[in-house]
């Protein structure tokens, strides 16, 4: 339970850097998401906040205290793998104690705090089981309680959750996220799953190549992505290209956007799939309307992707409301509102946009 | 398809059986025959003419224990086991531990540079202490030049020069069990140990070890049968005046009396088979608790 800031962190291996210049602030309570393409530096990052891997540059600091030099047993850090990384040849209350052990609390205390964190997810019955003897979503659960019992100041989880099945997923999700809120414990959680990052986290950090390239709240980067790697990276988005002319992004296709702020030279536009309306008739009002024709239909039960191609070298996907009613099909000439997209620049996927 | 159902078990169990079959009756002819001519040959008679007198008798087993020369013998092999497997554990485990973590690309290099020794056979392995250790080997010769000693510093034929070379032996052995089990226990478990406030030596006591009893267990087996039964070390290293079992069964074999040669034999296989029981006794008692 203690602020956790990383100051300029590097982690170079020969002439590549794994991680570049990582300065995150995470005050007290908060749990920040790490979320990027794989092998962008979530996990050396983590580990280096862990301890496990020494940084090549940069600063760590946990409560205020500099832990950049401290070994991994002194930093008081609570850590949750994608394996679970129970301790095979211990019962799950002796897997749950050890963290107390090392603090050499007095047995009875133990008994009851162990107690008490196995309740916490809801596992008191089993205590006396072995790991093996457990399904993998149980596992996991003895793993949270056992880095929350000893109260760290900053619980790391990288992954947890990528070895449980969808179901179990959305159960220990929510169970992760509730205790970490109850106990107000600072947690960063490495995660590659979009879903899960939007869900549970306070605040998102975007990485790619080793660098972050975004933080902010779940809305900040899906309404004011700041790139378009970001823009593509957290929810999804189309991207049309072309050139700016009299303040209109036109496409090679031949299509003439209205967009909310110039910039010069080639520019890409990213467009939501739920901002895009689709009808039949050309609308009433709206801006960038264009024809076009449904290329591809893919019903997701309550929401429909549309795949409307605008000019053959311009596509968007469109994703409507199914109300029910007669359903757009494969050739259908439609109209497709686009609304004002976000523009960036099109020469670099990590450059500022508007 | 009932009736697959119904066989499916006959059928997996002649299949076994099938399997089993060769080895046990390998085992039965190449080992328990043997065994237990052996056993039968240990309570015969010897007899300078005949050399080898039918009988039932305890004798060679009560001229074993009585004779000082033999129980000499018989506890400098104990002695020296248990010392050798000892500190095949103490060296081989860290060297194991670095085996199986290295991230290097040479890794295959160090297990094969593990391995290469035992390509060796013992007699020449022998032979290069010999010129390491003797009075004008390179030990000695290199002490004299540094001005450490004055003299001549003999190490070969003793004690020392023995248990040096069973080790050099054995380690090979003991490391290779223990990296292939080490390589089992995931790294994430000594970080997690690590991460809950353990330093290395209480993660090393309380996580590793006991995860790698069962190969701690399993060298520890092989490097103390192996010891126990040297015979090229003992011999060349040792020199005519050390004593370990199996030469001892060895001279007696050649002096053809085969009865109490039989007799030793039987003593050296039962009191391995009693202590490797033991230790495995006394560990578990240990580390259950
Ligand atoms: N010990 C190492 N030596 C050399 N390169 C390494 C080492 N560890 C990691 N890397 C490299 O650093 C980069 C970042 O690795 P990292 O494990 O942090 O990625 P990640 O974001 O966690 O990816 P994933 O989502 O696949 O787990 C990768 O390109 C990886 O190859
Ligand atoms: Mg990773």
């Amino acid at each position: 339970m203690a602020r956790l800031e990383l100051n300029a962190l590097t982690k170079r291996y020969g002439d590549f850097h794994a991680a570049r210049d990582v300065s995150l602030d995470v005050p007290e309570g908060e749990f920040l998401v790490l979320l990027g393409p794989s092998g962008c530096g979530k996990t050396t990052t983590l580990r280096m906040i862990a301890g496990f891997v020494e940084p090549t540059a940069g600063s760590i600091s946990i409560g205020g205290n500099d832990v950049t030099r401290l070994p991994p047993w002194k930093r008081n850090t609570g850590l949750v793998f994608q394996n679970y990384a129970l301790f095979p040849h211990m019962t799950v209350a002796e897997n749950v104690a050890f963290g107390l052990e090392m603090r050499k609390m007095s047995k009875a205390e133990t008994a009851e705090k162990v107690r008490g964190a196995l309740d916490l997810v809801q596992l008191g019955h089993l205590a006396d089981r072995y790991p093996r003897q457990m399904s993998g979503g149980q596992q996991q659960r003895v793993a949270l309680a056992r880095a929350l019992v000893f109260r760290p100041d900053v619980l790391l989880l990288d992954e947890p959750l990528s070895n449980l099945d969808a179901k179990l997923r959305h159960e220990v999700r929510i169970e992760i996220r509730a205790l970490q809120q109850r106990l107000g414990i600072t947690a960063v959680m490495v995660t590659h799953d979009q879903e899960e990052a939007l869900t549970m986290s306070d605040r998102l950090v975007v990485m790619s190549e080793g660098q972050v390239r975004q933080v902010g709240t779940q809305r900040e980067l899906y309404e004011t992505p700041a790139s378009r790697f970001v823009a593509g990276f957290v929810g999804r988005s189309s991207f049309l290209e072309g050139e700016l002319r009299d303040g209109r992004l036109v496409t090679s296709g031949g299509l003439a956007i209205e967009v909310s702020k110039p910039i010069h030279g080639p520019v890409t536009a990213a467009l939501r799939p739920e901002r895009i309306a689709v009808s039949a008739e050309p609308p009433a009002e709206g801006t960038n309307v264009f024809p076009g024709t449904v290329e591809l239909v893919s019903y997701m039960g309550g929401l429909i992707d549309l795949h409307v191609r605008l000019s053959p070298s311009d596509l968007v996907v469109a994703q409507v409301s199914n109300q029910g009613g007669t359903l757009p099909a494969m050739g259908d000439r439609v109209f497709a509102s686009l609304g004002t997209p976000a523009v960036f620049p099109a020469s670099d996927p990590h450059a500022r946009g508007h | 398809m009932t009736d697959a159902t119904a066989n499916a078990p006959a059928r997996t169990g002649l299949t076994a059986a099938a399997l089993v079959g060769p080895a046990t009756v390998v085992v039965a002819l190449g080992v328990l025959g043997p065994l237990l001519l052996l056993a039968k040959y240990s309570v015969n008679k010897y007899d300078p003419y005949e050399f080898m007198i039918s009988a039932f008798s305890p004798e060679n087993y009560v001229q074993f224990f009585t004779d000082p020369f033999y129980l000499a013998a018989f506890w400098t092999t104990i002695r020296i086991s248990i010392l050798c497997t000892l500190v095949c554990i103490v060296l081989g485990f860290p060297l194991a531990y670095v085996l199986a973590r290295t991230q290097s690309r040479f890794k295959n290099l160090m297990i094969i540079g593990v391995v290469v020794p035992l390509f060796v056979g013992n007699a020449v392995r022998a032979a290069g202490w010999m010129t390491l250790l003797g009075s004008r080997g390179f030990l000695s010769v290199s002490l004299e030049n540094l001005g450490i000693t004055s003299g001549s510093t003999e190490i070969m034929y003793s004690e020392l020069a023995v248990i040096l070379g069973i080790i050099a032996v054995n380690l090979p052995y003991m490391v290779l069990t223990l990296q292939s089990v080490i390589e089992g226990i995931s790294r994430n478990l000594e970080e997690a140990a690590f991460s809950m406030g353990a330093g290395p030596w209480t993660m090393f006591r309380r996580v590793l070890w006991p995860m790698a009893l069962p190969g701690v267990a399993a060298g520890t087996i092989l490097t103390f049968i192996l010891a126990m039964n040297a015979y090229a070390t003992p011999v060349l290293l040792g020199g005519p005046e050390f004593h370990m079992m199996a030469p001892v069964i060895y001279d007696q074999f050649q002096l053809n009396n085969w009865p109490f040669s039989a007799a030793v034999a039987f003593i050296l296989m039962a009191s391995t088979l009693a202590l490797t029981v033991a230790a495995g006794f006394a560990t578990r008692q240990r580390f259950r608790a």
